[in-house]
């Protein structure tokens, strides 16, 4: 997306997005009439529609994203009789082979296909961009969601320019944390003391030389996964034609939200909630509690079993899957660090891991394929929880 | 101590007592995995460094060669043989500027083939992609990786998209220990760079039609590929190992109702334009651009611009024109070069020729230019698909209808037709409208031919 998309203003230090709002609705509105005046009819007529400007007022900056934005969301159709390929193969290499006039070769490839000329002429390029056909949106669009889904454009542009992005969150950090493993980046994560909430830092190896753009993208796909954190304040630092300004974002902006995200990271780990539920119908599943300080960063344990009568019962577990060893080994030194005495690991015993790599306290049950709920129960039933 | 490639970088862990990295080249200490890191194009000198200081390390894996009894033989013609030499001499590290049909493609396979190093080949288009693939399969019988056009396949001997290396560079920066860059002038003004500092590979050698004139492109890119050793231009090689060429300029007229309508919009440019002018005398292009859209008036002028633009990319004039040359030349092999893809389609649609555009799939593209090269095809109209780096059969007139990146895209157009044959004379028209922005524009961009000839002469 070109910066002459990106609506903001610049105040200090800071660079403040201007969002689509209420106030846009009615230009909005039009837009998306105009849209629906053109389906059934060539993309490249609605885009020379739309570069004239709209009956109503309309902010130049954001009206072009609008456009760009509904560009993405709009299904267009092909409609050719002959397969334009094929057009084209046929009717230029005639012209090449003749000296006839162009109405001469049209006719003469006509009659040999059995099409007629106008057919013939509509196929030649009913391929390209500009020639496809506006289609009915899947799902009707309204000027609400076009203007939130403007703004999670808008904003994940800008954050395509950033450096370095700084989250303080609370609640779901480990959607942040997976996504920046996900993508290559380096993912700092602190507690505040005294506070509920976590602080990621996300940046690219990279980004230790240059204020560079190479990690834009990864970072501006934090934004639609924040919209599942209950609460985010989000700082990125970002490079506007050479100057380093700093964007803000938090909970509660008007930016489309993506899709929730998965809730499990695996079948293994749904499969166990699953049959733990049905197993020991006294003891709360709860999916990712909160992170646990260890070594300077957090670790995320993917489940906590609470006993509902006695909450004082409470167990961390780790499903420890398909990983790499040095991924594993890393995991491991965590927890041993962190002296946790109510975790259960559950190993894989593919992976290999030795008595000694593991830490000290913890209970750990070995797996093949599927986690046994019932060896769960068992192991937490028959020990005292220090913790 | 242990050195780590780590996406893009060099982790340095452990380092001996008594040895301070921080004044190793390009490291820096990196405090949020509390180690030293340096760029990965400084593994070399970081390497030399600790070397100098007996420090011993655990390097990182050197990168697997390609079988050399796989390479045929690769023959040069004697500049190309020159310039390998002196890419020799500058210790593997450089620019070498041919004119568009030396054959640089080959003389990167000569330094692929003699110093028997994995390489790495950065192209900047799909089309040239494939291109590559076809041209080191012809000379390379093993496996030849892929990066780009949606494949990822590694090999030691690689092609890759600017685009796919700049994504995946921190995953292929240490596979390589030569980096060949096609059209490296695309490089050194801070677009995509960093692709060519995430990789530890010693060798570089970069490849270009049109060394860019700009002092501070230049030394980025003498920093990142070395210093331009060897040049040699379309006059040094014309009617010897280049076909000889004439340049021909047509002025053609507006039609009067284009005339009017041209007038119009240039009237509301231009008093924006002198608006500008008298705020910032020596403002660029670009910020009159990011001034102007601040402003209605100024985004009046903009699109006063984009429209006279549209008016003279297939004026009345230039189809008269057009039509009357390809008639005259309809038994000649006639490249066509339009400003927009709009333009392309329009003349293809009018005179039954074959598009290539970026809209074009890659297979009908190459059975096109198959075509081409048989003759079942006289006529190709391209707007940039053409201009840069694609070889072209055998073509001999060519058609400038319009340009929209000025005098490198010019030369880079010229270079189509320069492919050498018996007796070939190969002629350039350029279609220009008189007392438009045109005739400008043409002048700027025959500079790249006159200015660059004149001072070989």
């Amino acid at each position: 997306m070109s910066a002459d998309l990106l609506s903001y203003s610049v105040a200090g230090t800071l660079v403040v997005p201007h969002y689509l709002g209420e106030h846009d609705h009615p230009w909005l509105q039009v837009l998306l009439e105009e849209h629906e005046r053109f389906i059934g009819r060539p993309q490249r007529d609605l885009e020379a529609r739309l570069r004239d400007p709209l009956p109503c007022d309309s902010p130049p900056r954001k009206l072009r994203l609008a456009i760009k934005v509904l560009g993405r969301l709009r299904p267009h159709n092909r409609k050719s009789v002959v397969p334009p390929r094929q057009t084209r193969a046929h009717v230029f290499g005639a012209a090449a082979r003749t000296s006839g006039p162009p109405p001469a070769v049209w006719t003469a490839v006509a009659t040999s296909l059995g099409v007629s000329v106008e057919d013939l002429q509509g196929s030649l390029f009913a391929d390209l961009p500009g020639e496809r056909i506006v289609a009915e949106p899947v799902q009707p669009l309204s000027t609400v969601e076009l203007a939130l889904r403007c703004n999670l454009a808008l904003v994940q542009e800008m954050l395509f320019r950033a450096t370095v992005v700084s989250v303080e969150v609370e609640g779901n950090a480990r959607v942040l944390v997976r996504h920046a493993k996900w993508r290559g980046l380096i993912c700092g994560v602190a507690e505040r003391p005294g506070r509920t909430s976590a602080t990621v830092e996300l940046s690219g190896p990279f980004a230790l030389f240059r204020n560079t753009r190479l990690y834009g993208r990864a970072l501006g796909e934090l934004v639609p996964l924040l919209a599942w954190c209950p609460r985010f304040r989000l700082q990125a630092e970002c490079i506007f034609h050479g100057r380093r300004l700093t964007l803000q974002l938090g909970a509660g902006d008007p930016i489309f939200p993506a899709r929730a995200p998965r809730r499990y990271d695996s079948l293994l780990e749904e499969r166990f909630a699953r049959e733990f539920r049905r197993f020991a119908p006294a003891w709360d599943v709860i999916r990712e509690p909160e992170p646990i300080a260890a070594a300077g960063t957090l670790i995320f344990p993917d489940f906590a079993l609470r006993h509902r009568f006695d909450p004082t019962r409470r167990w961390l577990l780790e499903i420890v899957g398909f990983w790499t060893p040095d991924y594993v080994a890393r995991k491991l030194a965590l927890y041993r660090s962190a002296g946790l005495s109510n975790l259960i690991l559950c190993i894989d015993e593919q992976r290999n891991c030795a008595e000694a790599d593991l830490p000290p306290g913890a209970r750990v049950l070995r797996y093949r394929r599927r986690v046994d709920a019932a060896a769960v129960l068992r192991a937490i039933e028959t020990t005292t929880c220090a913790r | 101590m242990r050195l780590q490639f780590d996406r893009g970088t060099i982790v340095l862990t452990d380092p001996p007592k008594g040895l301070d990295l921080a004044e190793a080249p390009g490291v820096l200490w990196d405090p949020r995995v509390r180690a030293h890191r340096a760029p990965a194009s400084k593994y070399p000198a970081l390497k030399l460094w600790l070397h100098q200081r007996g420090a011993g390390f655990q390097d990182i894996r050197a990168p697997t060669p390609p079988v050399q009894e796989l390479w045929s033989d690769v023959d040069l013609r004697p500049y190309q043989d020159a310039a390998l030499a002196a890419w020799e001499l500058g210790h593997r590290r450089g620019v070498v500027a041919l004119p568009t049909g030396s054959g640089k493609t080959r003389l990167a396979l000569a330094a692929m083939q003699r110093t028997r190093l994995s390489a790495l080949c950065l192209v900047p288009t799909r089309v040239l992609l494939d291109q590559w693939l076809r041209e080191i399969g012809a000379l390379y019988r093993g496996p030849v990786g892929c990066y780009g056009d949606g494949v990822r396949r590694w090999a030691p001997l690689t092609i890759a998209t600017y685009e796919s290396a700049y994504r995946h560079m921190d995953q292929l920066g240490d596979r390589f220990d030569l980096v060949i860059v096609d059209e490296v002038h695309h490089f050194g003004c801070g677009l995509r760079d960093e692709a060519l500092e995430m990789t530890i590979a010693q060798a570089r050698l970069g490849l270009t039609a049109t060394p860019s004139r700009d002092a501070a492109v230049r030394a980025r890119l003498t920093e990142l590929m070395g210093p331009t050793v060897f040049e040699l231009t379309v006059a040094d090689l014309a009617g010897g190992f280049l076909a000889s060429f004439d340049a021909i300029t047509l002025y053609v007229d507006l039609a009067p109702d284009e005339r009017a309508t041209y007038a119009g919009l240039a009237a509301v440019f231009n008093a924006a334009l002198a608006d500008f002018r008298r705020t910032a005398p020596d403002g660029s292009w670009a910020e009159f651009n990011r001034c102007s859209v601040r402003t209605a008036e100024g985004r009046r002028a903009l699109a006063a611009w984009r429209q006279m633009r549209r008016l003279l990319a297939f004026t009345c004039a230039k189809r008269r024109a057009l039509a009357s040359l390809l008639d005259r030349h309809r038994d000649s092999r006639v490249l066509v070069f339009t400003a927009d893809n709009e333009t392309a389609y329009a003349i293809a649609r009018e005179h039954l020729v074959m598009p290539l555009t970026c809209d074009i799939g890659r297979s009908e593209r190459d059975n096109a230019l198959e075509r081409f090269h048989r003759g079942d095809l006289r006529t190709l109209v391209s707007a940039r698909v053409l201009n840069e780096g694609l070889d072209v059969p055998d073509a001999d007139v060519a058609v400038v209808v319009g340009g929209a990146l000025g005098e490198r895209e010019h030369v880079q157009r010229v270079g189509r037709l320069l492919r050498p044959g018996e007796g070939k004379r190969a002629v350039v028209y350029e279609l220009v409208t008189r007392n438009t922005i045109e005739v400008g524009q043409a002048r700027r961009r025959r500079q790249g031919l006159v200015v660059r000839r004149s001072a070989q002469l």
